[in-house]
């Protein structure tokens, strides 16, 4: 791939777009214009509403008899109250009434919060006197009713408990604000009946009461206004984001192949990577410019809404920068995916009918996101777009952790890269983008000529497939035990994969591996890095970014392979010799070869820096790394794989042998200790270079 | 003469349907070669096998003996495509779009600059050129194309149908502007339906039906073989078209 045409294809795949006022009225107009005014719109109207309900006076029916005191409360305030005396009451109801002959129901359980809504009593809408008062309500004579049972006054005279019912239709405002006014009302006079009463028998104040409670919400307005940006932000910013990508990327394909260009780019001397890379880098700019005007649009419409009384809806800068950061991903995405799709629309109209799936398949698992209680874990950090917007959920109420977010962005990286992969295919396919039909079989079929080595996009293919299965499969397998979850992933997951691409690529297995056998040099370099990187990884390196004790804790938990009678052997076979074999094959074999036409030192860091992030864990990110551009150097400089594993295999073997072995810990002086000895650390450094110069001075890597 | 195209074989299926059966064409250095044929003979496909925009499924090309299956980016290079139904930018004017192409083409910026206001001189462009293509008529779009294929002096022009849906006076516009591009030495390759277009232009014509070469020579001696006394009916004749 060649940067300058990169560049030409972007630059003129971005003017073109920033000329398309369809382009701009999405990603400037809507969140500038569209999206402030209808949020403030509905924020207005929901608080003019509210306004309008407290300036309202309710119209409440009484069905009964009011004492002294509580007339007061209801029919004696006329700003609040229209009393309605027996309105809408059947005559036959009303006399029952009056003649006792409507008992009144007996005393429900205490309303209790934490009850389930379907466990809650329901009422009886058959009773004659309920389905009177509901239909004076649903006949909108009145808001509320209020039926004072047979002997109200009575009981309140005689020290009992009088029995009222308030009736209301809760789809209603006006009845739901009625219902409050009353219930307040009857609350307060109850309030002051106690009083009374406790007063009249001379005792204490409380005496009835008994226990007050006060329920204090501790969240502070900032917790407050996070968990609703929480909630909101994500949904809107990741489907306004989408939405960015949504029309640049139908006009970049099926508009192109509408109005008859495609064919002169084809025929120019270019590669597919190379057009396909100018479009999706100027579609994914278009977005990402499209995700900033929303986030600023979006942070200044949440200040001036008022979606909580009392509390201001901010978010610190940096959240906002960090949520920004957090879409590259999932915009990287969406826009190569929606490249790969608009190239099968033959026009505008196909485009939008065949991506209109696709937006509502990344826009709907949001909804998830919005429940109560969802929270990122390391089971959701691997799910595409629900991953991105419970971590900004979470940004915004400062409850991240570095590990988790580490995880997210890989696996949204690895979705992202496979996207890329499937669009790059599409774009291989002259006959698609000229309007021809191309099955998607053809695109999933990978056979090539005999011979050869991989690409850099199979094998970033290869690495982010491998871990989305290596993640789910592991899950599968979690309660089986360390044993069968390390045999599986690292032959099922890690190994076969590559082995299967390999063969069905028709690829040279010596070539695409570095099958061949180490000089005895080769050997001895190897032995002597394998016995001292670890002394660099995990002695310094892990000094910049000490692990916290729950990663020490699951690294413990795989050398000791939740099996301490184990023999040593075994556990050398298990977590040194399979992962040597099985992660230097895929790293150091396919990779490796598969970056080698980008020069020794992308190739060398490419595969070591995918083998550390296949580690999935942000504080063994820089010792890994080291590791895999060690085992990298070792191979590429002697042609082997092996070598590589031989390196693999001891520092595992080492660290497994420590960790089962308090003796072997205690005589190198490093037990009970949080990080290794300087003594040791020099030595090993010593040891390391050693081996490095041991190795073949001469690069002997293929040519590419 | 050097030999700037050589095809061997040309075969391209789309499903059931066998659009190529074997075709064989060669252009030399400052010759024209017209392929006729009625729709759906297999012009376009074949004309876009050679551009490398389809692949054959069998088959191979050479253009300045650079073999466009292991070398597409080189032969590519060496070609000039043109087609009555592509076209440019939309919001882009002639002159973004020449140099756009200028660029991917790899032509150096200033011979590129060069090279656009000598085009925008010689196809008469100067009063549309900074107009965004989309607010061009058909014949200045036309124009602009042919200026895009000409634009970093390919070896080989590959024109199909150029001068569909133009006017009389646009239409010789284009042909006068390959004939010049002949007399500098370029080998061109041109389908068309015209009959005139083909008698004026080319040194050597193709019949093409059904996906197949039916009779190729000079214009004597397609008359001479088919004994019509005109190319229409020598066409007519060479297809299998009663008169």
């Amino acid at each position: 791939m060649r940067w300058r045409i990169l560049r030409t294809v972007y630059l003129k795949e971005l003017r073109e777009a920033l000329r398309d006022r369809r382009t701009l009225f999405i990603m400037v107009g809507l969140p500038i214009l569209l999206y402030p005014l209808a949020l403030i719109g509905m924020s207005k109207l929901q608080e003019s509403q509210e306004a309008a309900q407290s300036a309202r006076v309710s119209k409440v029916a009484v069905w009964g008899t009011l004492p002294e005191g509580l007339e007061e409360r209801v029919c004696g305030k006329p700003e609040k109250f229209e009393c309605q005396r027996w309105q809408g009451a059947p005559a036959a109801i009303r006399a029952g009434l009056e003649q006792g002959k409507f008992p009144a129901p007996s005393r429900l359980p205490p309303d209790l919060d934490d009850i389930e809504p379907e466990k809650r009593p329901k009422p009886n809408l058959e009773d004659p006197v309920v389905k009177s008062a509901q239909q004076a309500i649903l006949n909108r004579e009145t808001d509320a009713v209020v039926i004072l049972w047979t002997g109200f006054s009575s009981q309140v005279r005689g020290e009992g408990a009088a029995a009222s019912t308030v009736l209301f239709d809760s789809v209603r405002p006006e009845s739901v604000k009625a219902r409050d006014r009353l219930s307040d009302q009857l609350r307060l006079y109850r309030e002051d009946l106690r009083a009374k009463r406790e007063q009249a028998r001379g005792l204490p104040e409380g005496f009835a009461r008994g226990v007050d409670i006060q329920a204090v919400n501790v969240a502070p307005a900032k917790r407050r206004s996070g968990m609703l940006i929480g909630v909101l932000l994500p949904y809107l910013l990741i489907a306004f984001s989408v939405m960015g990508a949504f029309y640049a990327t139908i006009d970049m394909t099926a508009g192109e192949k509408e109005r008859g260009t495609m064919q002169t780019l084809l025929c120019a001397p270019l590669e597919p990577l190379e057009i396909i890379g100018g479009k999706f880098m100027a579609a994914w700019s278009l977005t990402m410019i499209s995700t900033l005007i929303n986030i600023f649009s979006l942070a200044a419409t949440f200040s001036r809404v008022k979606m909580i009384p009392g509390v201001e809806i901010t978010g610190s800068s940096g959240s906002y920068v960090v949520a920004l950061f957090l879409l590259l991903p999932i915009t990287a995405m969406a826009t190569a995916l929606f490249l790969a799709i608009g190239a099968f629309a033959k026009d505008f109209k196909e485009g939008q009918s065949y991506l209109t799936p696709a937006l509502m398949g990344l826009i709907m698992p949001l909804m998830l996101t919005m429940a109560p209680g969802m929270e990122l874990n390391r089971y959701l950090a691997f799910v595409p777009v629900v991953n991105i917007a419970l971590l900004i959920k979470q940004l915004f109420l400062a409850e991240w952790s570095a590990d988790l977010l580490f995880i997210v962005l890989l696996s949204s990286f690895c979705y992202a890269a496979l996207a890329l992969v499937f669009a790059t295919r599409v774009f291989e396919r002259n006959n698609l983008l000229l309007g021809g039909k191309e099955t998607l079989g053809s695109l999933l079929d990978f056979r090539r000529g005999v011979g050869g080595r991989p690409s850099p996009g199979l094998a970033i293919f290869l690495f982010a497939g491998s871990l989305v299965l290596l993640f789910y499969g592991s899950l599968l397998f979690e309660n089986r035990g360390m044993a069968t979850v390390l045999l599986v992933t690292e032959y099922g997951f890690l190994l076969l994969p590559a082995i299967v691409l390999a063969g069905v690529q028709r690829f040279d297995w010596r070539e695409t591996f570095s099958l061949r056998m180490p000089s005895w040099r080769a050997i001895g370099a190897a032995v002597l890095i394998g016995i001292s990187g670890w002394t660099v990884g995990a002695g310094l390196l892990i000094r910049l970014l000490p692990p916290p004790e729950s990663l020490v804790k699951a690294l413990e938990k795989i050398l000791m392979i939740e099996d301490r009678t184990m023999p040593l052997w075994a556990a050398w076979l298990l977590v040194a010799v399979t992962p040597a074999l099985c992660e230097e094959l895929l790293f150091r074999g396919f990779i490796q070869s598969g970056f080698q036409r980008a020069g020794k030192w992308a190739a060398i860091g490419g595969a070591g820096f995918l083998f550390a992030l296949a580690h999935a864990s942000i504080y063994r990110l820089l010792p890994t790394l080291f590791l895999g551009v060690l085992f990298g150097y070792a191979v590429w400089q002697t042609r082997s794989v092996f070598t590589g594993a031989i390196c693999h295999m001891l520092n595992n073997g080492l660290m497994v042998t420590v960790a089962r072995s308090p003796e072997t810990a205690r005589e190198l002086g490093i037990s009970g200790t949080r990080y290794l000895p300087w003594g040791i650390i020099a030595a090993g450094v010593a040891v390391l270079l050693a081996g490095i110069l041991l190795l073949p001075r001469e690069e002997s890597a293929p040519t590419t | 003469m050097r030999e700037i195209l050589r095809a061997r074989g040309l075969r391209k299926s789309f499903g059931a349907v066998e659009a190529v059966r074997g075709v064989d064409i060669t252009v030399r250095e400052g010759e024209v070669v017209g392929l006729l044929g009625p729709n759906g003979a297999g012009k376009t496909t074949i004309l876009r096998m050679i551009a490398g925009i389809l692949a054959p499924d069998s088959g191979d090309v050479t253009i300045d003996s650079i073999a466009l299956a292991s070398d597409p980016l080189a032969a590519k290079q060496r070609i000039g495509f043109h087609s009555g139904d592509t076209q440019l930018y939309q919001r882009l004017t002639p002159r973004e779009a020449l140099l756009y192409f200028g660029r991917l083409y790899g032509m150096p910026e200033a011979a590129l600059l060069e090279a656009i206001e000598r085009l925008v001189a010689e196809l008469e462009m100067a009063g549309f050129a900074s107009r965004p293509c989309r607010t061009l008529s058909a014949g200045q779009k036309q124009r602009a194309n042919i200026a895009r294929a000409f634009l970093h002096k390919p070896d080989l022009l590959i024109l199909d149908e150029p001068t569909t849906a133009l006017d009389v006076v646009s239409g010789r516009f284009i042909v006068e502007a390959i004939r010049k591009e002949k007399s500098a030495g370029r080998a061109v390759l041109f389908s068309t339906h015209l009959m005139g277009e083909a008698e004026y232009l080319c040194d050597r014509i193709a019949l093409l039906h059904e996906g197949r070469i039916v009779d190729e020579g000079t214009l004597p001696e397609l008359l001479e073989r088919s004994g019509c006394t005109n190319l229409t009916d020598a066409f007519l004749k060479g297809i299998g078209y009663a008169a």
